[in-house]
């Protein structure tokens, strides 16, 4: 299933100014978007594979590289959760 | 008239820039000389126009509408937004308005309806190609934006007739110039599933025979393998694309190595052209 809001925010995430508004204050950029509680959550848990089902691989790729995290960490949040 | 000028393919991804310090010495200097090669060749055809055959990687479009085909028909195109991509040195690039709007025209008549956009931004996906390759002179570049990034994908199938009627639209063009091809993208790699990272060089040397096959064969050997070789493999398509406007004669390969460091298995190649 695409999550089309979550999809939304990813995509807007690729301006390096989203990026680091986002980087500075995660739950305000959250809040622009009616993402559900539960997806809202599991972002800010940098759930990479429950956010992988709800979303295309490409956007999701682009967020956490923009949030910070490292391919490798990303590769094993994928692939073990 | 026009006339095919060439057709090529290479290899793209972000980590051949962000990551090419990384890189071993040894597969740098063959990335480095593979895409001089297929520069060399390109700036020999003496190409007035590329069409550069690319996916959009969520540049352009979004999920509000995802073309299976965008043809870029204005004047220029933006260089690459992302911001690794900064030291591009081209922040414009000069585009050929008339070739791409009788290509739209030529291919709806055929019954190819494509999108247009009168303004693209044409990202790593089209630019790494053009930078590596290091032409001294910049041919005026048609985007041809064809999606295989987010399902419903355009057929094998499309992509190789697609191929075709661009030949049909340089042929039929009354102006002399030299049109060119470049598909970028492939062969295989993994973004954002659980096989990131994955190189299948079994699959990549054995895709590359098969290009040396008969039309039906390349086709039904990609449809049953792509979906288990990394979803970059899906940009296969582009090389399709290449070969359908080349008149499916095989291509020279000019290089192939897998590289781990920027999880892609590279590919360079160069059709032989129908006279």
């Amino acid at each position: 299933m695409t999550d089309y809001w979550l999809s939304k925010m990813f995509f807007d995430l690729q301006s390096p100014s989203a990026a680091a508004e986002y980087r500075a204050d995660p739950g305000k950029v959250l809040s622009n978007y009616p993402i559900s509680d539960e997806v809202r959550g599991r972002v800010l848990a940098k759930d990479v594979a429950y956010l992988a089902r709800r979303t295309n691989p490409y956007l999701l790729r682009y967020f956490f590289f923009a949030a910070g995290m490292k391919d490798d960490e990303f590769i094993a949040k994928l692939r073990h959760g | 008239m026009a006339d095919l000028a060439g057709a090529f393919a290479a290899s793209h991804g972000p980590l051949l820039i962000r990551e090419w310090e990384a890189v071993p010495p040894e597969q740098k200097l063959r990335l480095g000389n593979a895409f001089r090669a297929l520069g060399e060749r390109i700036a020999a055809a003496r190409p007035d126009v590329l069409v550069v055959v690319s996916p959009d990687h969520w540049s352009n479009f979004f999920l509000d509408n995802v073309p299976a085909v965008c043809i870029g028909v204005g004047e220029s195109n933006e260089g690459p937004p992302e911001p690794w991509m900064k030291a591009f040195p081209h922040r414009e690039l000069p585009a050929h308005p008339g070739f791409a709007q009788h290509l739209v025209r030529e291919a709806m008549k055929q019954g190819f309806e494509s999108s247009v956009s009168h303004r693209l931004k044409l990202d790593h996906g089209v630019c790494i190609p053009l930078w590596r390759m290091g032409l001294e002179r910049l041919p005026r570049i048609v985007p041809m934006i064809v999606n295989s990034i987010e399902p419903p994908l355009p057929t094998l199938s499309r992509c190789m007739a697609w191929g075709r009627q661009l030949a049909g639209a340089i042929r039929s063009y009354p102006e002399d110039l030299r049109i060119a091809v470049l598909a970028t993208g492939g062969l295989s790699h993994s973004i954002g599933e659980p096989t990131m990272g994955a190189i299948y060089e079994d699959f990549d040397r054995e895709t590359i025979r098969r290009f040396a096959s008969p039309e039906r064969e390349l086709i039904t050997y990609l449809e049953e393998q792509l979906p288990s070789h990394g979803n970059g493999s899906e940009e296969v398509r582009n090389w399709l694309v290449a070969h359908g406007a080349a008149g499916a004669q095989g291509f020279e390969l000019v290089d192939y190595l897998p590289v781990p460091k920027v999880i892609v298995g590279c590919g360079f190649a160069a059709w032989r052209v129908a006279a």
